[in-house]
């Protein structure tokens, strides 16, 4: 390494971008093009900065694996910045490899987080939790150690486990704090806050009342049944069944488990599910129809009751009855609700799950995409919606750590 | 440089540096630029300060707070000092900057040694080491290696460099007139030289790059004469 390249280095380090770019901007040698792509993705000019730190990858000679990997590994960072989840994972994987077998472990392991992180973009949350598993936390430089925690409270809360999250965020402020990378702190941060907004909505004997995500996870692991407006389903404590493809079933059971304990008239039902304030025959023989699959889907949970009026749920385990809203109403929200799972999903199987038409659906998701509520991957039909991140992953703070002076 | 004395260079035997002693005097962090000695302590270049060290102890005995980015040289009385892309002549007592002249490289500098009243300067990536004069900068001459170059040292009238190009390192022994290879020491694997200087007797101190460590090398013997 030479002088100005290490006075360059310094500058970066200390987030002084352009300090270090002055200092090499005229430089053409691989080192010099690679500090140059780093100050260029921290002042946020992420094509420039992915040109560059090519550029730098490509010009290293065969001796140079190891600063040849970091700028992959640097590249991978800005990608992933941009929100260009369609790169190779494999040579991401390769660099991180050959950084690990030349005792870089701290690059290394930012190549390993970066795949986590990507995974979690792309939905992919079984395969993100085996690479994060894959890591040991412990090992991991205070910085890199909170954003590896960050992702995972992000899995737990992905899967409601609101107390692993909150183990997680602790752990990932002080990480962060450690770490004194400002911008990771507020991250940590902004996740905890979010977990005590209110996540959901209690509908429960004609009352309503506003749920934080903990409070979510305790009625589900209660013994109440539970029919559950956010994702599509009835839970009673282990025992879940799916109902987002069954939008008209749903509606059903939701009507019936608004109007818990008593039963809920014929053409109230008709009025809701079918919309329409003339019924007729066919639509009560559709009621019949549709609340005989109701029965036989439910069955192991609760039972369905004629009544001279209409019908009533009657849980087989005589419990509570509660149904959970998202928490506000509206098309908006209920596919935000949809969503916080973290998978993602087809416009198609969005619309199948709230019963609306794709256009609606789509005009809404545009909406929601427009204020950053949600972000897609792909193009027509291959087009997935998720659930913005948790953390924004301060990316480029990390930058610096990609490249530390050879 | 051209593929005859790449060549030369690879049918040089190789032996293997020979590691006295393990200096860590940042840690396992912090960077060592690099290295000289004054005939009682070693003086490593660490980024924001030159840092003396007591050979004997291993204690840090001085710091001193100057810009330090690359190599370090010691003329008998001053402390010179390669700084972004120029040479500082310190004083060592106060760490004053006294002088500044333009680095040869215009920034892309690494080694820095003083001999024979001049100074002699690498070139890192263009594998060059040059003689400048140190109350101008001028160049007096230039030496090609082929290897990119980093630390700078004179032992008994012999040049010796030392070498980091990726992975591997070395320190080498070239004619001061056409730059062939004439003596190879292969670093262990993983220890990479940022800096050197040869201590007068049998050591050559090596700066370790970013593991913040400074490391005591065996220098070749040589028959009496």
């Amino acid at each position: 390494m030479d002088s100005l390249i290490a006075a360059a280095g310094r500058a970066l380090a200390v987030g002084d971008a352009l300090g270090a770019l002055k200092l090499v901007a005229l430089r053409e040698d691989p080192p010099a093009l690679a500090l140059r792509g780093i100050a260029m993705a921290q002042l946020g000019d992420y094509p420039r900065a992915r040109d560059l730190l090519r550029q730098a990858a490509r010009g290293f000679g065969p001796r140079e694996e190891r600063a040849r990997a970091r700028c992959v590994v640097a590249e991978a960072e800005v990608a992933l910045a941009m929100r260009e989840l369609g790169g190779a994972p494999r040579t991401l994987t390769e660099a991180g490899a050959a950084l690990a077998a030349r005792g870089d472990l701290a690059n290394a392991w930012q190549a390993q987080l970066i795949a986590v992180r990507r995974l979690l973009l792309l939905g992919r949350l079984d395969e993100a939790g085996a690479a994060l598993a894959a890591l040991d936390a412990s090992a991991l430089p205070p910085a890199l150690a909170a954003v590896a925690e960050l992702a995972t409270a992000e899995l737990a809360l992905r899967s409601l486990r609101t107390a692993t999250a909150r183990a997680a965020l602790q752990r990932a402020a002080a990480a962060a704090a450690h770490a004194q990378v400002r911008a990771l702190q507020a991250e940590v941060e902004e996740a905890r806050v979010s977990l005590s907004r209110p996540a959901a909505r209690l509908i429960h004997g004609g009352h309503e009342q506003p749920l934080r995500l903990d409070e979510v996870e305790a009625l589900l692991a209660s013994d109440a049944l539970v029919v559950d407006a956010c994702r599509r389903g009835l839970r009673n404590g282990a025992a879940r069944q799916p109902l987002a493809r069954r939008p008209v079933l749903f509606a059903l059971l939701r009507a019936l488990a608004e109007g818990y304990p008593g039963d809920v008239e014929r053409n109230a039902l008709i009025a809701r599910v079918f919309r329409t304030r003339k019924p007729d025959d066919t639509h009560r023989a559709r009621l019949r129809v549709e609340m005989g699959r109701l029965r036989k889907t439910i069955a192991a949970m609760a039972e369905i009751e004629a009544t001279p009026e209409g019908y009533a749920l009657k849980p087989r385990g005589g419990g509570k009855v509660a149904v959970l809203a998202p928490p506000i109403d509206g098309e908006q929200a209920s596919l935000q609700a949809l969503l916080a799972d973290g998978a993602a999903w087809s416009t198609s199987a969005l619309a199948q799950a709230l019963g609306d038409s794709q256009r609606t659906v789509q005009r809404a998701l545009a909406e929601l995409e427009a204020a950053g509520r949600v972000r897609s991957i792909g193009r027509a039909r291959a087009q997935r919606w998720l659930a913005p991140s948790l953390a924004g992953f301060a990316t480029i703070l990390l930058l610096p750590a990609a490249l530390p002076a050879e | 440089m051209n593929r005859k004395s790449e060549q030369q260079a690879t049918a040089m035997p190789v032996s293997t540096a020979e590691i006295v002693r393990e200096y860590a005097p940042l840690g396992s962090g912090g960077d060592i630029g690099g290295v000289t000695y004054d005939g009682r302590d070693v003086w490593a270049a660490a980024g924001s300060r030159v840092i003396a060290l007591d050979p004997a102890s291993g204690e840090i005995v001085r710091s001193l707070d100057c810009a330090a980015h690359a190599g370090t040289a010691f003329d008998g009385k001053h402390l010179y000092q390669i700084v972004e892309a120029r040479i500082d002549k310190i004083d060592p007592a106060t760490g004053d900057v006294l002088a500044s002249i333009p680095a040869p490289g215009q920034g892309g500098d690494s080694g820095l040694t003083w001999a024979e009243g001049s100074l002699w300067v690498g070139h890192y990536r263009e594998r060059k080491i040059y003689q400048i004069d140190p109350n101008n900068g001028a160049v007096l001459r230039t030496i090609e290696s082929n290897r990119y170059v980093t630390g700078v040292t004179w032992m008994d009238g012999e040049l010796w460099h030392g070498t980091w190009e990726g992975d591997e390192s070395e320190l080498r022994r070239i004619d001061a007139h056409t730059g062939e290879v004439r003596e190879r020491l292969a670093m262990p694997a993983g220890t990479n030289v940022s800096g050197l200087e040869y201590d007068g007797a049998d050591l050559f101190y090596c700066g370790g790059g970013p593991t913040g460590k400074i490391r005591a090398v065996r220098a070749p013997r040589r028959a009496a004469g």
